[in-house]
């Protein structure tokens, strides 16, 4: 009986949560600053996540989040709801990121040194057996390890990532924010998380990194 | 790690079968059902390929989860957001559409203003020289020496008086 109530609850909450989102939309076409400011607070970390997940950095990310909330607000008036107002403000977000690299002619980070096998071992723990790192000194290097090792990877790839596996979007979001089919979402995640444990074997198994390595990528 | 991703490891080779990689990712999300499910079991069985790739996306997947995601931008992110789109907003009324407009005509009505001015004063200058004159003319002006042109007759007395008095010299 219980399961049953949970089940049933569950989409009639979400219906009224997009209900409410949708009357929040109607409000700010209208003029209503507050629910504008309510629709920002409600997404906002989201868009952060989107946004950071293809920019990376931060002093980047808060200013072209800004003006994503910008262009909404100005366009509010024309979004007829026809879609989702999430799905609505991610693509607006995709498509001013691209907008920002192609105008700033941003290079990706680049890390000068190559990882060492010694410094790619330290991530065996993780991949082997599910154990993160103890300490926050551990933690955060493992992190910035992974993230050198996803700048060997193609954006595309990189980016995919980022947003399913660690910004927390689902295949179904990621395939409308993109334009793309759901199936050619899944088989890009799921050749991307191969390549990635690709750079991963081959710093591993490498010599130790020489100035001819420091270039592939 | 398996017999099969330890030799894949030397090659870096990626080898899921293509028609099976969407299945796959499904598998891995847990959201495989029904006779997909049974009949990826099947293939799986017989692939080594397929078997590595969903244990490398096992691996991926934890290597990835160390990683953390953005945090919270905060509460006054908001309000940071909705002062600039105000500012915005104002700066944009200052930049209307007939700004560009009201501006050439502003330029057009102080020219226009300008010439009008230089005309008027013109003819002021000329209106004001032309009367100098007149007063120098007047002022110099020297009474007539000739006497006044005789008026016509108005009857034959007239002629006859007005003849007499002509030629009254030469005779």
């Amino acid at each position: 009986m219980a399961a049953t109530a949970s089940t049933l609850s569950l989409p009639v909450s979400r219906r009224e949560k997009g209900e409410e989102e949708r009357q929040l939309v109607r409000l700010a076409q209208s003029g209503e600053e507050a629910a504008f400011e309510e629709l920002i607070r409600r997404h906002q970390q989201r868009v952060f996540g989107l946004v950071s997940g293809i920019l990376r950095r931060r002093e980047d990310v808060e200013d072209v989040v800004q003006q994503v909330f910008l262009k909404v607000f100005v366009s509010l008036k024309r979004f007829d709801q026809r879609a989702a107002f999430s799905t609505w403000l991610y693509k607006i977000s995709v498509n001013e990121c691209w907008d920002y690299l192609r105008k700033k002619k941003v290079r990706p980070l680049v890390y000068e040194a190559d990882l060492s096998e010694e410094q790619v071992s330290r991530l065996d723990g993780v991949v082997s057996a599910d154990q993160p790192p103890a300490s926050s000194s551990d933690r955060a290097e493992a992190r910035d390890l992974l993230e050198r090792m996803m700048e060997k990877l193609p954006e595309q790839d990189r980016e995919l990532l980022v947003l399913k596996e660690v910004e927390g979007f689902s295949v179904q979001e990621l395939a409308e924010i993109l334009d793309l089919n759901v199936n050619t979402v899944k088989v890009r995640l799921f050749r991307a998380r191969a390549r990635l444990m690709d750079v991963y074997r081959r710093r591993l198994h490498s010599k130790p990194a020489g100035p001819a390595e420091g270039k592939e990528g | 790690m398996s017999m099969n991703a330890e030799n894949r490891n030397a090659e870096t080779s990626y080898a899921a079968c293509p028609q099976y990689e969407a299945a796959l990712e499904d598998q891995f999300e847990g959201e495989l059902r029904g006779p997909e499910a049974v009949q990826l079991a099947e293939h799986l069985k017989s692939c080594a390929g397929c078997r590595a790739a969903l244990e490398d996306a096992a691996a991926g997947a934890r290597l990835l989860a160390i990683a953390e995601p953005s945090p919270d931008p905060g509460a006054g992110f908001s309000r940071i957001v909705m002062a600039r789109i105000r500012q915005q907003l104002q700066t944009n009324e200052g930049k209307s559409i007939w700004r560009p407009v009201v501006s050439v005509a502003w330029r057009f009505a102080a020219s226009a203003a300008f010439a009008l001015v230089m005309l008027v004063s013109f003819d002021l200058g000329r209106q004001s020289q032309w009367r100098s004159d007149q007063s120098i003319v007047a002022e110099n002006r020297v009474p007539e020496i000739a006497p006044d042109r005789p008026s016509l007759p108005a009857n034959r007395d007239e002629v006859i008086l007005m003849m007499a008095d002509t030629s009254h010299g030469k005779q």
